[in-house]
Parts: structure tokens; sequence; C-alpha cells
């Protein structure tokens, strides 16, 4: 660790986690109500949990984001943070919006929209943290010493993923427009800009993990960006089959989701080839193998599993069903919680001096939550597919189909056990490295 | 090979260029929204009914245009596949639709509420949404032979059906192998139950047996009468 100010990454790797050990919580919840153990339901409805569970989600992993960029950003503009004690707030009021927002789902106060659930007063909020963790990050650049393009990609991400947050704000009475500008959030974050921070902390990891020259690395960085946003922004259209939209939006959407894998593909491939290539061997392999997963189940989850439905003759069958909750899973856990696990494993060793990288609790950690998170997307597949045949395809009663296909929530419940104790691991892992040490001077 | 500024140009570029026909798509499909979902028949009441669909995020179980969680049916023709009176009655108590089965929310909803929630569903199953749902490609292969099999008996000796059977019964119970399969098929209940033993369980059906999956519905005594005939009828003589 160069800089002190970079500490501040600590605190929020911690709510990262813990907000991420609590969606786990809210998660079992939903896979128990689905085998039809549903005690649960007058205090947390299955519309609670869920709301719960996809907005907690989103919240540890911007928490995360901003950990990254703290811990980043001061290293590449080769100065301190502009204002620590800004970060500070910010976390504690980002803390304040995520656990009021939690509480209210259990009290039927939100705004029903897919994974837009926080109510619109907490949204202000949501804006003016954002603005202030702009603000911050922004002017330690602007003021810093060094200008990369690894900064300037991260931050474009961070600055467009705050400006997309607004269309989400937008009030229509008519459905279709709703959902139309919900995806403008939704999707144009996490197939759109979500990937330039993605690609921007990438980047990072792979320049100080592998020592392939920095020109290199940021070279690859934008020729992914690049066919991430070539084919994402008008992959958009994968959303607008079926939701009253005109029918141009069956070809367009059909052929640039086709072209999304293309982007995974291409950062797996850098990926790996950097690390065969490059010749610094360094000591944190942890780290590495944390990289590595996040470019390689990206491609499978969000690449591969993605087209695997987006096709539109495909989709007009699996659109609605567990089919998407299958994509969901891996793509969700290798795009952007893998690269989240990497940067807290990278980071982690440098900001408290202790090397607890090669530990069994460490690699147990890894391959638990890996193997259990791809289990459960297989669990799902299986739900999901004979959903759709059953129910779309045969025509059989929607409850029918449910009774059905409860046992794969079994399998999906074990999975789930399995890459829990996975992330039990990790988080124990997280507390023994114990808080952040600084050895420099005062 | 690619230097790192040609790189940067590609990023750059593609995202103008897509970025704009992005824009521009935008923009046509809204001048096209109004007809595509009959914005003329968007009434206040409609609207309504959105606000409290967004209210009690029915969408964090329900999916609506295919969009939402899968814990609970698709609702984008629910108007269409259940009708009017049957929203209504579920919706006052939905669990007692349902005994014993997974469970939605009881949001006391008030009689003009329920009408709104109802109008924008059948605002929703109007929209044209490019073929969703998809009519089940294989269900005829299946129900045809189960058909064909019952069709004759009933369709030889039954009475006029009263509207309330078409509305609520065929929801769980089929008649010539047409309604749902929850409950028995009716086909042949004359044959096991008196008229009036009918009317008694329709009235009540967890007094005669309790337990029992089917719920108390609120019916008035001549509707209760009419089903007890109309299921009795297809005994022909009896």
């Amino acid at each position: 660790m160069k800089f002190k100010s970079q500490q501040i990454a600590y605190w929020y790797f911690a709510t990262a986690l813990l907000f991420f050990s609590l969606q786990i919580v809210y998660g079992f919840i939903m896979a128990f109500a689905h085998i039809g153990y549903d005690v649960l339901h007058p205090f947390i409805a299955f519309n609670t949990a869920r709301a719960v569970h996809t907005n907690l989600l989103v919240v540890w992993l911007i928490t995360g984001f901003m950990g990254s960029a703290y811990f980043m950003i001061p290293e590449e503009s080769d100065r301190e943070l502009w204002s620590p004690k800004l970060a500070i707030v910010q976390l504690i009021a980002l803390i304040a919006v995520g656990v009021t927002a939690v509480i209210g789902f259990h009290f039927n106060w939100w705004e029903g929209r897919k994974f837009l659930e926080i109510p619109r007063e907490l949204d202000y909020l949501v804006v003016v943290d954002i603005l202030a963790f702009l603000l911050n990050i922004g002017m330690t650049i602007f003021k810093g010493k060094r200008f990369t393009s690894t900064a300037l990609v991260l931050y474009m991400g961070l600055l467009f993923a705050a400006l997309l947050y607004l269309p989400g704000m937008l009030d229509f009475d008519n459905q279709t427009r709703d959902s139309f500008y919900r995806w403008w959030v939704v999707h144009l974050w996490v197939e759109g800009v979500w990937e330039l921070i993605m690609g921007g902390i990438l980047c990072y990891l792979l320049i100080k993990l592998t020592g392939v020259d920095r020109e290199v690395v940021e070279k690859w960085l934008y020729v992914i960006v690049g066919l991430t946003f070539v084919s994402g922004i008008l992959g958009t259209g994968h959303h607008y089959y079926y939701i009253g939209t005109p029918k141009y939006w069956l070809l367009i959407g059909g052929i640039f989701s086709a072209l999304e894998p293309i982007a995974f593909l291409a950062m797996a491939i850098a990926a790996v080839t950097m690390v065969r290539k490059g010749e610094r061997k360094h000591e944190n392999r942890l780290a590495l193998s944390w990289t590595l997963a996040c470019a390689i189940l990206s491609f499978v989850g969000a690449g591969f599993l993605g087209i695997a439905h987006t096709i539109p003759g495909v989709n007009l069958y699996t659109h609605g069903t567990l089919v998407t909750a299958m994509h969901g899973h891996l793509a969700f856990w290798g795009a952007y919680a893998c690269i989240n696990l990497a940067m807290m494993a990278y980071a982690m060793p440098l900001l408290t001096g202790r090397k607890l990288f090669d530990t069994a609790g460490s690699l147990w950690a890894f391959w638990l939550s890996n193997v259990g998170m791809v289990s459960m997307t297989g669990a799902l597949a299986v739900a999901g597919v004979s959903q759709v045949m059953l129910e779309r395809r045969m025509g059989l009663d929607f409850m029918t189909v449910q009774r059905e296909i409860e046992v794969h929530f079994i399998g999906m419940v074990l999975a789930a056990s399995l890459f829990s104790l996975g992330i039990f691991l990790f988080v124990l892992n997280f507390i023994r490295y114990g808080t952040p040490r600084w050895e420099g001077p005062k | 090979m690619l230097s790192k500024s040609q790189a940067k140009a590609f990023f750059i570029g593609g995202t103008l260029i897509f970025g704009s026909i992005f824009i521009a798509l935008t923009i046509d499909s809204m001048k096209q929204v109004p007809t595509r979902t009959h914005e003329e028949k968007m009434t206040a009441q409609v609207v309504r009914g959105k606000k409290i669909w967004d209210k009690n995020n029915c969408m964090g179980c329900h999916t609506l245009f295919g969009e939402g969680a899968y814990y609970a049916p698709e609702l984008t023709k629910a108007f269409d596949r259940r009708g009017g009176p049957w929203l209504k009655v579920f919706l006052k108590d939905p669990e007692a639709m349902f005994p014993g089965q997974r469970k939605m929310v009881n949001y006391h909803f008030n009689d003009a509420q329920i009408e709104e929630v109802i109008a924008f569903l059948k605002w929703c199953g109007e929209v044209d949404l490019n073929g969703f749902p998809a009519k089940p490609p294989l269900r005829d292969l299946m129900i045809k032979p189960a058909a064909a099999s019952s069709t004759p008996a009933v369709s030889r000796a039954a009475g006029p059906q009263p509207g309330i059977f078409g509305a609520l019964c065929v929801a769980c119970h089929s008649i010539g192998g047409q309604g749902g399969a929850v409950g028995t098929a009716l086909d042949s209940v004359f044959a096991r139950k008196t008229r009036d033993e009918i009317a008694i369980w329709i009235a009540d059906p967890a007094k005669v047996k309790p337990g029992t999956l089917m719920p108390k519905l609120p019916l008035a005594q001549d509707q209760i009468d009419s089903l007890a005939d109309y299921l009795t009828s297809f005994g022909g003589a009896r």
C-alpha cells in the first residue's frame, strides 16, 4: 500500500461482504419457498425476499466497486485521495440508504419495478451519495501526477453508471414506456457501463499480477470495452422483443445480442493469454485465480448462457421463466461478484500487511463458491428448461408445472449450501486479515 | 497490429455510432407506443390499477409482459384466461382460492381497487406484444385424446351452462376435457351425488369435508341452484 488513504477501501469491502452475506440468506428464503416451505410468508413474502435479494446484490457490488476505486485510484493517480473524510461520510450514507431500503421492503415501502425497487425518496439520497463519490474520485484523478487509461475507463464507467440511474427515476403511466426506460438502467448498467468498471479493475489486476506491459493491457481494455458497447447498446433490444415495442427490435436485438459474447470471449482470451505470457510470477496466486475465474465465468454466464436464450424464437418461450434466473446467477457471479472478490483478494494482503493468500481456507473458499455457483446454475437450468417445456410448449397449468419442478430446488438448496460455505470461508479469511495497518510515514 | 490509440478510437467511435442509432430507434419506438398499446384505452382506472400494481411490487412474484419474478403466474393474459368475475373473487382472498398451495399476500383491496387492477390487466392483455405469450405449440397433441373420449357423453345430455360456471368453476374443474386440472373432472358427478348434495357442497365445501381444497365461493343461492341443476343435467333421465 503506497498511500494512506487507500485504507478506506477496507471498510467498503467489509460492508460489501456484510451485504453479500445477507443477500445469500434471502436467497435461501426464496429457494425454500419454491420447494413449498414458506413458513416465513406472513413476515417475509416472496416479493420482499426477492427485492432484498436483488437490491442487496446491486448495493454490495456497487460498494465493492467504490472500495476498488478508492484502492486503485490513488495508486493510478500517484497521490492521496482528494478527501478521505468525504469517503467515510459517503460510506455511512450508503449503508444508511441500503439498510433503510431493506427494512422498508418488509413494510411494503418500495417501487414495484424489478431491480429498481428502492423508493423514490431514497433514490435522491443515492444520487447525492454517488455524486459525492464521483467528486472524490474525479478530483483525485484531476489533481493526480499521473493519468492512466485504466483510471479513465474506470471513471467513465462509474460516471455513466450514475447518469444512467436517472432514467429509472422517470414516471410513466404506460407499462410499455415504463419498462422501456427501466431497461435503460438495468441493461445498460450490467451489459454496458458496469463492464467498463469491471474492465478497468480487471486491467489493473492483470497489470499488477502478470507484469505484462501496461500499454498492451490497456490497448486490449479499449478493444474489449469497445466491443462491449458496439454490441451491448443495441443488444438492449433483447429486452424489447415482447413488451409492446416495434417488431424491428426482434431483428436488431437478435443480431446484436448474438455479438455480445464476443466481448466476453475477448476478455477471457486476453486474460488467459496475459497470465500465460506474463513474466512476473506474483506471489498472490489466489488473486490471480479470482481474476481468471471472473474472465472465464463471465464469458460462460453472461456471454454463452445469455445468447442461449436471446435468440428471438427461443426467447418467445423462455421469456419470463426460470431460464432467466439461471443466466442471471452465473452472469452476475462471474462478471461482477468475482471481480470484487478478486480485488479484495489482491488488496487485503497489501492493506493489512498479512499474507494469508495461500491458506487452506482461502483456497477452499475459491473452489467451494465457484463449484457451488456452477451447480446452482445447473439446478436452475434443469428447472427452467422443464418449465419452458411443460408450461410454455405443452400448455400445462403454472402451478402444476411448479410442483413438477420443485425437486430441482432441493438441488438448488444443496448447491447453494456449498456456495455459502465457500463464501463463509472467504468472509472468515477476510476477518482473519484484521484491520488495515499503515507502516509508512505518519 | 492495432495500436492503443486506434483501439481507443474504436471504442469512442463505436459507442457514438451505436449510441446514436439507439437514440434514433428509441424516438421511433416511442412514436409507435400509443398505437401498439392502445393508449386511448388507458383510462384513469387503468392508470390507477398500474399504480396499485407498482405500489405492492406485484412484479416481485408475478411476471407481466414476461417481466418480473418467476414465483407466480404470468399475468399478461390473466383477464382472458380467468375473466373478470374469477379475478374479483380471487383478489378478495387469494389464499381461499388455492388453499394449502403457494400463497399470495392478501392486500385487502376494496371493490374499487379490485376493479382498477382488473382494468389494468385487461388493458395489458390487449397490448400488441409481437406474439407473446405464444400459444403452446404442443398443447393440441396432448389434450385431443382425452377430449375425444369424454365429449360425446356430455354434449348429448347437458343443460344450458350457467355463466358463472365458465367464469369460476372451469379455473379448477373440467367438463368434456375443457378446464383446469386442480379439481376433479365434473362430467360424471351426477352419478355420485344428488342435486341437493351438490348444492350443499358448493355452498360450503369445508363444512361437508373439512380440509378440502375447494374454496367457499361468494355465490348467491340462485347461482348455486343453477350450478347444481347444470351438473345433474348430464344424467339425462334422472
